[in-house]
């Protein structure tokens, strides 16, 4: 495209038939028709526009007229020039202008779709973090409750623990003066059956009631009341605790095969690490059902300590298995589960500097492998 | 740019006046017009004007024709000082040679002067063109009116620029229009030179270009 400021040629300024009409008009005032021509000719004069010879002029009946139409003619190029120059640059600059609106536009409309970008990153990470406070939210509010129910549980503990510890020891004391009864009375077959029954019953009522401060123990154990919140713990024990609670819930009917290696004492929070514990083994007997079995193992090397509980239960599907560790995921009906318990115990776990992991198969059994380090942090 | 063409032997520069609104930057090309008598001089074309304002442009050529032939065209263009023209500024200022800045001398007008400086700077990088390297004057005009800033304040605040040292005028009274003309000569021969070899091709000293290009009437010169 020419630019504006390119001396403009005589096509430029005048159509052939303005030059053709200019020419006769000048003819007219001179004695001899004259003829404005691209080409120079024979006695043509120049015709001049901002220095530059843009047409020539012949013809005419003198020098002096060819001159003065020259001249003229200069003179009224002056006028077309000025408007074409005002309309070129006009042109070029809205062209200018044109492009420029289109490349605003063009990053206007690239600026946008990056805004509708980020606000959508924007709307997923709000979504993201929602389900993070929601599940956090019940988290606390599940250990709140937790927390409640071990300090019921061990206020009753200790409550019971004295009633219990008399009533043993008042058995016990009862078991020696049957003893001392036995030789004054007559020895007759029924007084015999009588002195046996009585020792059986009493027998039977301290087992009673050992069981009762085995389960009073395991409370406390559980709940941790006399545990500060961070202290050595030793996972066996917890561990012994948790079973014997799971036994207790299902009336000691579940198969579990403890064979429990020995363990360095590990900081961290005992109870939460028995209700990760119980919450494991809890799964695994849902699992198995009446007739399954259950092997806890635990082994350390110096590295970490690894907690092993394997069961041969249902399993997981396949389906399902990226979602159990989903807060509020739960195959169980309603009411029964609350979709927190793997959540609780891996989050548990990492808060450990731990690891969880979970190896299982449909039909077949699930292995869940806790792993704690022996040393955390510092 | 400076565009040569060989075969009409042709060197066209181009020399634009900027500045800011009614700084007398027409008032400097219409000054220069009358006073100036070069070997070779156009016609005066101012554009569309609306009160007395410049809507696109005005333009002046002159030039000079060398002994080996070179004809050497200088246009010499003013461009709408109004904050609304700046597409035309543009347009004007793209393949500049040369620039001439008219500012106002007056107190009043510094902040305008700076908007325009800017403006200038802006639009000589977006039509590729350094102004740290291109030949440029700086005049301050309108010395005749009463509240202008003094002289040698204006010297002094732009000392440490590649334009000092600054051109005043009174371009309505026809002072320092021919100076400031010159001094933006002397500065284009310097570049022209160095890439066209006037000197040497075309036996055009400084001198010869400067003169030629900027005889005036009346006074005689070199």
């Amino acid at each position: 495209m020419r630019s504006f400021e390119d001396d403009p040629t005589l096509s430029d300024l005048l159509t052939p038939d303005q030059i053709q009409r200019l020419g006769g008009a000048l003819s007219g005032l001179c004695r001899e028709p004259v003829a404005i021509s691209e080409n120079r000719t024979g006695d043509a004069v120049p015709v001049e526009f901002n220095l530059e010879t843009v047409g020539w002029l012949s013809g005419g009946a003198s020098d002096g007229e060819r001159e003065a139409a020259a001249e003229l003619v200069s003179f009224l190029m002056l006028f077309v020039a000025k408007y074409r120059l005002a309309a070129n640059i006009h042109h070029d600059t809205t062209e200018a202008s044109y492009a420029e609106l289109q490349r605003q536009n063009e990053a206007l409309k690239a600026s946008e779709a990056k805004y509708r970008d980020l606000s959508d990153q924007l709307q997923q990470k709000v979504d993201e973090q929602v389900a993070v406070i929601r599940q956090t939210q019940q988290e606390l509010y599940e250990s709140a409750r937790l927390r409640s129910v071990g300090h019921l549980a061990a206020g009753v503990a200790h409550e019971i623990n004295n009633p219990v510890g008399f009533i043993s020891s008042n058995l016990r004391v009862a078991r020696d003066y049957v003893k001392d009864l036995e030789p004054l009375l007559p020895e007759t077959a029924d007084n015999r059956e009588l002195l046996e029954d009585f020792n059986d019953l009493l027998s039977e009522s301290i087992e009673g009631t050992d069981r009762i401060a085995d389960i009073v123990a395991d409370l406390k154990t559980f709940s941790s009341i006399d545990q500060a919140e961070h202290s050595l713990c030793d996972l066996n024990s917890l561990l012994r605790s948790a079973i014997h609670l799971i036994q207790t819930e299902h009336d000691h009917s579940l198969s579990i095969m403890e064979n429990l290696g020995e363990l360095p004492r590990i900081p961290g929070h005992p109870s939460r690490l028995s209700q990760t514990l119980f919450n494991l083994l809890d799964n695994a007997a849902q699992a198995v059902g009446d007739n399954g079995r259950i092997l806890v193992r635990t082994l350390a090397d110096n590295t970490g300590i690894q907690v092993i509980i394997q069961d041969n239960g249902c399993g997981i599907p396949d389906t399902v298995r990226s979602q159990v560790f989903d807060a509020f995921f739960t195959t169980r009906p309603v009411g029964s589960g609350t979709g927190l318990g793997l959540t609780v115990a891996r989050d548990t776990v990492r808060a450990h500097g731990g690891q969880l992991t979970l190896d299982s198969q449909e039909g077949a059994g699930t292995r869940v492998v806790l792993t704690l380090p022996v040393k955390q942090g510092s | 740019m400076p565009d040569f063409s060989p075969e009409d032997n042709k060197l066209a520069l181009k020399v634009v006046f900027y500045g800011p609104a009614l700084s007398g930057k027409t008032t400097n090309l219409m000054q220069l017009h009358s006073l100036l008598n070069p070997e070779r001089k156009g016609e005066l074309m101012v554009l569309e004007t609306r009160d007395d304002r410049t809507l696109f442009f005005d333009m002046l050529p002159i030039g000079l024709r060398s002994r080996s032939g070179l004809d050497l065209r200088l246009k010499l263009y003013t461009v709408p000082g109004q904050v609304q023209h700046d597409s035309t500024r543009k347009a004007v200022l793209s393949r500049a040679d040369g620039v001439v800045f008219v500012a106002d001398s007056q107190v009043a007008q510094q902040d305008n002067n700076a908007i325009a400086f800017g403006n200038l700077e802006d639009n000589l990088d977006k039509v590729g063109l350094d102004i740290d390297t291109r030949p440029m004057v700086v005049q301050f005009n309108k010395r005749d009116l009463l509240s202008v800033v003094d002289e040698a304040e204006l010297q002094s605040r732009w000392a440490d620029t590649p334009w000092a040292p600054l051109a005043m005028a009174s371009a309505l009274q026809g002072k320092g229009v021919i100076e400031t003309f010159r001094a933006l000569l002397d500065r284009l021969y310097t570049v022209i030179n160095a890439e066209f070899d006037l000197a040497g091709k075309h036996d055009i000293d400084r001198a010869t270009f400067i003169s030629r290009l900027s005889a005036s009437h009346g006074v005689g010169n070199a």
